[in-house]
């Protein structure tokens, strides 16, 4: 029983990653005001971008991973573009997005032959001697270091955003964009800069999924998880630690279901994949029920700035 | 200490409509919102918007090893008679998540559930099947009310979680489509697997309980996607209830306080929606393969969203879309055996036609003024 | 002395419509300057465009003596120019240091804080203001928000404070204090300009004072030799006549409030126990600061709210608090709500649609299943006319083009088209000039003389005065006071603060 619950503790994290570093992003870029539905796409943008590099370079994962965010940033100038100088519709525009994401992977791992073509990846690293420690060392101290490097990347995140010039101007954008307008920001600036950035992550996210978890490309292989990221901005109230947990806890119950499979246990397979997704709504509804009025988002959530537009 | 007579009002907050107040955009343009734009100026700028999606997309085409002419050449191929007929076919099902894509969005329901309840409605079918409720002369009826009741229970599930606990929509209905196609494939691999295959699929459906030619190669499905048009359209431009509609989404707060029944209204169109996503599972499994499979509804949320979008939620035009959508798959596949580009090519150029088309809103809202 | 601000020739237009035709404005360092007119005369555009926000089409703007050409309010700051708006620029859930550091910006946000922190206690006790600056903005009172504006641009260093109808939001003897203390910052050799419409306050606190019309500079008399009486006709051409008013006859009470309790969308309780009626055939003006509950009391009336806790009875259907607005539409209430485009009309829509959507379910436009849009047309047609709605070239153009007078008088329009039993009006001029100001007004007292009760909720005193047989002051979500006309404004004046 201690071995099933250490396995499953240990491999938490790893499963909690991609979510993680996605809601992250989709915070970044929403704390501007920006409503941003293009998590699910970039990601797969991030995975195959990754895989894609590995696999052409025989190997170098980091670069890989670079690569992934370098790849989601790109291809987030277009959505940002969309919704921030052309004013489209944020909703249609992230869909959009998501689906033209969709065909472009779907299209480019085909034609590039890069599906199902395993690679070395990324391992676990174990940190010597805190892993020898019994029960809590075998989870907390062997995994891979992107896993390692998540805990400063929130650190620096979160210092940003409540206690630098630049964050606080970037919530100013959010919150109320003809204010910062007044005080002499430019909003589209730091819009197009928000989504960039934490485009930057959700591309992690995809390319984490793909070179250290699964370690091949598949299209379509995100199935659904930037949409569980876009639920988790909500329940975390657009704030990073708590998307954090949110993350481990969507770990936990992600990992429950192959490893109950593994322990002999007999479960309706198709039923048991079904828990991450109901988990989420699970969650949402809990969120709403628990917040009768405001859910704490950003004040200018979703709205296209024009200065001062009427009707 | 006052003023001898009503003289000078207020400066207002929201003053005189026609100043809205442009300022800088980038660089040194001004961006000024519209407050009239000519339906025919309207119209170009779609049309011409369009038309550079479909370049782009051809473009596109040309890299992958498809050279514009054989393009042309296959979509040429399209209108012969066999090919008309499996377009016709395959507009059934399009046209049918269009609408409900369109109704709900028309009063603000973000309704992205559509394959969802697509498969709910070809599960509802299917089990109408499987079990032999009903005489056979009227089984297929009985099918089509089962398959809009699955698809009108699975959205209005997402409605009651958004009323009730104010879960965002767009959200749920996405979450609610994974969570319907690992229920399917429960079933398929389950219970209802075709014992004579090893595949997911459930059992042939009996012959008169399948959608086929009516004649003149015209589709019952066809007729079902059609005869909800003209529902949809007599709702929306004919009924006071379209005309509340509009308010609506025009300006919910307004419509409350005016006394339009914007509950009972929203209840119905949404409710409408489920139904019509629902349907448009049922013919697509009853025109098409015969039996429950286990992608049956891939992609259709897109499809909804792209023809709902282009027609402005517009019945009528829905179904020109619709149409027109389907040439687009049917190329698509004739493209996907003979020069092996993947389906997901026309994923792509799906998605790039309305980009660009919501791209061009920007010219209907704007004018676009240098200064100097 | 070198003007420290000087307009000329200023023009502006916003898609076709002409807001600015060669205006010109100067103001000097030391003095208060009022920019006085009716509304839609150009004050604002004007200030707007001196404070960086807009850019004129032609004309020069001075500061100090020298052209400039500003590239927006940052560039305006950094030259000194403050602009106090109406609408504050403020991000409410940040404290106060984080809003002013936001408009000051310091290199680094720990020291830059904890400097503003300083400069804000500096600036506030030189000003005799109480701000703390570990608050949030939104939990300060509508007065405090205006202290941390004017905070705002002074520690940006300005000299030229231009102040936006500062006193609309404030009671009589908060805006005492506040024209005040800006006569002694004008004293300390700022330049104030001072945008109003309250004659007043131009005659009492003004040093000099430019009059616009329709977009021009009309004249700059002397505010302390010219007389109301002349002041008045510069602004508007002519006196408005006062409108007339029939014998009051008292009737049944139509309306009763009851207990109501009232919270806005973020939860905080704004109407906590408000109780009044109305009689037929009597205008009862509710008055009080902007702020008090007055908005939330007023969308819970029209069905746009749902109360908390009590009563709303009308005669007929008795207690409809809980029930659909629907029902008190057949009931016979009519709703004039503040902000047109929020409750009132559908701006993406024709101004046919909007004018029928109120009588379309009695059935005159067709059954259900077929809705007859030539009697929508005509009857809509027939209504512009007879209410005097300018600017409609047919009535199929969108609501959203017209402009706020004529937008409110298709909403009257609209509402009285059957003759109403309640009338609930909510800052009905607002956003009017003096001639569509008086046809809302003959409009409310002709419902009056016909038998309707009439609820005025106004945050100007003076509506309420000449338009009221009754008057219940509004404090802090209760009403305080009530008093018949004629009433004394000083009382009135004192029932607003002493409950403060």
């Amino acid at each position: 029983m201690t071995e099933f619950l250490i396995n499953w503790l240990a491999n938490a994290p790893g499963t909690a990653a991609p979510y993680a570093f996605a809601a992250l992003g989709l915070i970044i870029s929403e704390r501007s005001g920006v409503l941003n539905l293009t998590a699910e796409g970039l990601m797969l943008v991030g995975a195959v971008a990754g895989l894609g590099v590995s696999l052409t370079l025989g190997g170098h994962p980091l670069i890989a991973l670079l690569a992934a965010m370098l790849a989601a940033s790109l291809v987030s100038l277009l959505f940002a573009g969309l919704v921030v100088i052309l004013r489209v519709n944020q909703v249609i525009a992230g869909l959009s997005i998501v689906f033209f994401c969709q065909g472009l992977t779907g299209l480019i791992g085909t034609l590039a032959n890069w599906q199902n073509h395993p690679i070395v990846g990324l391992s676990k690293i174990a940190i010597w001697p805190l892993s020898e420690i019994p029960f809590v060392g075998r989870i907390l101290f062997v995994q891979d270091p992107i896993v390692y490097l998540a805990i400063p990347i929130f650190f620096g995140v979160s210092l940003f955003l409540q206690k630098s010039m630049l964050g606080l101007k970037l919530r100013a954008v959010g919150e109320n964009p003809a204010a910062a307008d007044a005080a002499g920001l430019n909003v589209s600036l730091y819009r197009i800069g928000a989504i960039v950035a934490g485009s930057a992550l959700v591309g992690l996210a995809g390319g984490y999924i793909s070179v250290v978890s699964v370690k091949l490309w598949v299209t379509g292989m995100v199935g659904g998880r930037g949409w569980i990221a876009v639920a988790l901005v909500v329940f975390a109230r657009w704030a990073p630690w708590p998307a954090l947990a949110g993350a481990l806890l969507f770990g936990c119950i992600e990992g429950v279901v192959p490893r109950i499979a593994a322990a002999g246990i007999r479960v309706p397979q198709y039923l048991m994949l079904m828990t991450p997704y109901i988990a989420t709504i699970a969650v949402m509804m809990w969120v709403g029920a628990r917040n009768r009025g405001y859910l704490g988002e950003p004040g200018a959530l979703g709205q296209p700035h024009v200065r001062e537009e009427r009707r | 200490m006052h003023d001898v007579a009503m003289i000078v009002r207020e400066n207002p907050s929201s003053s005189p409509a026609p100043k809205p107040s442009p300022r800088r955009g980038i660089g040194r343009f001004t961006l000024d919102i519209r407050q009239t734009i000519s339906p025919w100026k309207q119209a170009g700028i779609l049309v011409g918007s369009l038309a550079i999606g479909l370049i782009i997309s051809v473009a596109i085409l040309d890299f992958a090893g498809i050279a514009p002419l054989d393009l042309a050449r296959e979509l040429a191929g399209v209108f012969n008679a066999d090919s008309l007929r499996s377009v016709l076919v395959r507009a059934a099902p399009l046209i049918l998540v269009g609408l409900g894509a369109g109704l709900a969005f028309r009063i603000g329901f973000w309704n992205l559930g559509l394959e969802g309840q697509m498969i709910f409605g070809g599960i509802a079918a299917t089990a109408v099947s499987i079990y032999a409720i009903g005489p056979e002369s009227t089984r297929l009826i009985i099918m089509g009310l089962a398959a809009s009741l699955g698809g009108m229970f699975w959205v209005m599930l997402a409605y009651w979680m958004k009323e009730r606990f104010r879960v965002n929509e767009i959200i749920s209905t996405l979450l609610m489509n994974y969570i319907a196609s690992y229920f399917l494939l429960h079933l398929l691999y389950g219970v209802w697997q075709d014992s004579k295959t090893a595949f997911p699929q459930s059992s042939q459906y009996q012959p008169f309980e399948r959608l086929s030619d009516i004649g003149y190669g015209i589709n019952g499905a066809l007729l079902v996607a059609l005869a909800a048009a003209a529902v949809a359209a007599w709702g929306v431009h004919l009924s006071r209830a379209g005309f509340y509609m509009r308010f609506i989404s025009a300006n919910p707060n307004m419509a409350k306080v005016v006394g339009v029944p914007a509950r009972a209204i929203s209840v119905a169109v949404i409710a409408i929606s489920g139904v019509a996503a629902g349907l448009a599972g049922f013919v697509n499994v009853a025109s098409q393969e015969g039996r429950l499979t286990q992608s049956f509804f891939d992609g259709y949320v897109f499809s909804g969203v792209l023809i709902a979008f282009l027609s402005r939620n517009d019945p009528i035009v829905v179904v020109i879309v619709g149409f027109l959508l389907a040439v687009l798959f049917v190329t698509g596949q004739t493209l996907q055996v003979f020069y092996q580009i993947p389906f997901t090519m026309v994923q792509l150029i799906e998605a790039i036609i309305v980009i660009a088309v919501a791209s061009s809103e920007f010219l209907i809202r704007h004018r676009i003024r240098w200064t100097r | 002395m070198a003007l420290a601000l000087e307009l000329t020739g200023i023009r502006k237009t916003f898609d076709g419509v002409v807001a600015l035709d060669g205006a010109g404005f100067s103001a000097k360092p030391g003095e208060v300057h009022a920019l006085l007119g009716e509304n839609g005369a150009g004050k604002s555009s004007l200030m707007n465009i001196a404070a960086g926000f807009y850019v004129p089409d032609a004309g020069t703007v001075g500061v100090n003596g020298e052209t400039v050409a500003l590239s927006g309010p940052a560039d305006a700051r950094s030259r000194g120019i403050g602009m106090v708006h109406q609408h504050f620029k403020l991000v409410k859930p940040f404290t106060v240091a984080e809003n002013i550091l936001l408009a000051n910006p310091r290199p680094a946000y720990r020291s830059g804080i904890q400097d503003i922190r300083d400069n804000v206690r500096k600036q506030a006790a030189q000003l005799g203001f109480d701000i703390d600056p570990e608050r949030r903005v939104g939990d300060l009172s509508v007065a405090e928000q205006q202290q941390v504006e004017i905070i705002k641009v002074l520690i940006g260093g300005t000299r030229i404070l231009i102040l936006d109808e500062p006193t609309a939001v404030l009671t009589d003897a908060e805006a005492e204090r506040l024209l005040e203390i800006v006569r002694r910052l004008a004293r300390s050799g700022v330049a104030v300009v001072l945008v109003t419409h309250k004659l007043h306050e131009v005659k009492r606190h003004a040093d000099a004072v430019t009059i616009m019309r329709s977009g021009r500079t009309v004249a700059t008399p002397d505010p302390r030799v010219a007389s109301t009486a002349e002041l008045t006709e510069l602004t508007v051409g002519q006196t408005a006549p006062l409108p007339s008013r029939a014998e009051r006859r008292r009737g049944a009470t139509r309306l009763n409030v009851g207990a109501l309790r009232c919270a806005r969308s973020d939860g905080q309780v704004m109407v906590a126990n408000a109780n009044f009626f109305v009689r037929a055939g009597e205008i009862y003006g509710l008055a009080g600061v902007s702020g008090n509950g007055q908005a939330e009391l007023a969308e819970a009336l029209i069905g746009a709210r749902q109360p908390l806790s009590g009563e709303i009875w009308l005669e007929g259907p008795g207690d409809v608090a809980a029930l659909p607005p629907a029902i008190r539409r057949e009931a016979g209430l009519a709703a004039i709500p503040a902000d047109r485009y929020a409750f009132a009309l559908a701006g993406s829509l024709s101004v046919a649609d909007n004018f029928t959507v109120a009588t379309i379910k009695s059935g005159c436009y067709g059954p259900p299943w077929l809705i007859d849009r030539g009697a929508m047309r005509r009857d809509a047609a027939e209504a512009v006319t007879a209410y005097d709605v300018q600017g409609v070239r047919g009535v199929g153009q969108k609501a959203a083009l017209l402009s706020g007078g004529n937008a409110q008088k298709l909403v009257i329009a609209r509402e009285f088209s059957r003759q109403p039993t309640v009338v609930v009006a909510h800052s009905p001029s607002r956003g009017l000039d003096v001639r569509a100001c008086a046809a809302v007004h003959e409009r409310l007292l002709a419902a009056r003389d016909r038998g309707a009760a009439v609820v005025l909720i106004s945050e100007d005193l003076d509506e309420i005065l000449a338009l009221s047989d009754r008057i219940g002051v509004m404090t802090r979500g209760r009403i305080v006071a009530e008093f018949e006309r004629p009433a004394d404004r000083q009382e009135i004046g004192r029932a607003m603060v002493d409950h403060a």
